[in-house]
């Protein structure tokens, strides 16, 4: 596996992980549960963006966990754990995807990408018109969707098919910015992408999940 | 970035608010952005639909992990504590 360069960040944060990066290296079972069932269904995701079937990406995600056990004892804390951890796996994933023939060019977004409109374009006004390119109407009040249902069980499935249908590209930066809750350097830093693609990836990608929830929730 | 730089239309607030949400527009931009949210209740509810879309892809966390896939992960674990 290629060596990992880790990257600064600010010291606030570092406390709870160095702990249970102690607690790992002293080979504390619970303590590795605990981490692989908060960063697994993220972990898959990503996986998911560079090889081709659900089984593949478990055998990366497994790959790359031996690999974090494995480099657990140089790690320094410099760039965060979660961070670290995901840049393993998408090495792995890399070694892999190239294995299997297919790399995903994140570091370029498609220019069907680029163009992409976040809502149908007859939403809006046409140009010439009055109040070109204002609502034509409204979109909905999800403040008026009673909580069990927008945190519903149902909503949440609606939610988990959108993100596995996404394309390629935008899987792994909306797994790794909304499940996983990274930063956008942690991104940047782990997929390869630049900052304005990783906003572009981002923004596509949040855009078609609303859509999906839009017409669940049919407000 | 936008086509005025005295408001911007509801396509524009549909189109940048993820920049917004990041920290990416300018302060001029940022400001015209909020500007346009004050009087326009269609952006304001769009925006607060992106808020919620990026919450609930934050709940699918959960994902259960397979048995077997756990237990492969423990055996990988319990592998490595022993040659440690």
């Amino acid at each position: 596996m290629a060596e990992v360069r880790e990257h600064p960040r600010p010291a606030s944060a570092a406390a709870d992980e160095a702990e249970l990066v102690a607690r790992l290296r002293a080979g504390d079972e619970r303590a590795f549960e605990s981490l692989v069932e908060r960063y697994y269904g993220a972990m898959i995701s990503v996986a998911r963006g560079y090889v081709k079937t659900r089984d593949v990406a478990e055998e990366v995600v497994q790959e790359a966990w031996v690999g974090v056990l494995k480099g657990i004892d140089r790690f320094e804390g410099r760039s965060s754990l979660k961070s670290w951890i995901f840049k393993i796996l998408v090495n792995t994933a890399l070694t892999r995807g190239g294995r299997e023939a297919r790399t995903v060019p994140f570091s370029s977004v498609t220019p069907e990408e680029e163009d992409e409109p976040a809502v149908t374009p007859d939403c809006f006004r046409p140009p010439g018109e009055a109040f070109a390119g204002h609502w034509n109407a409204y979109p909905g009040d999800w403040s008026s969707v009673p909580e069990e249902r927008l945190l519903g069980r149902e909503t949440i499935d609606v939610v988990k098919r959108a993100v596995e249908e996404l394309p390629e590209s935008q899987r792994p930066v909306i797994a790794m910015r909304d499940i996983a809750g990274c930063s956008a350097e942690e991104v940047c830093d782990a997929l390869g992408v630049s900052p304005g693609n990783q906003r572009v990836l981002l923004h596509r990608a949040r855009s078609r999940v609303r859509a999906a929830l839009e017409e669940h929730l049919d407000v | 970035m936008f086509e005025s730089s005295e408001h911007i239309t509801c396509r524009e607030v549909v189109e940048t608010v993820t920049e917004y949400f990041e920290g990416a527009l300018r302060n001029d931009e940022a400001e015209l952005f909020e500007q346009h949210l004050n009087f326009c209740e269609g952006c304001d509810w769009y925006v607060d639909q992106m808020r919620t879309t990026a919450e609930s892809v934050g709940q699918v966390r959960e994902e259960d992990i397979p048995p077997e896939a756990r237990e492969r992960l423990l055996s990988a674990f319990r592998d490595w504590r022993r040659s440690e």
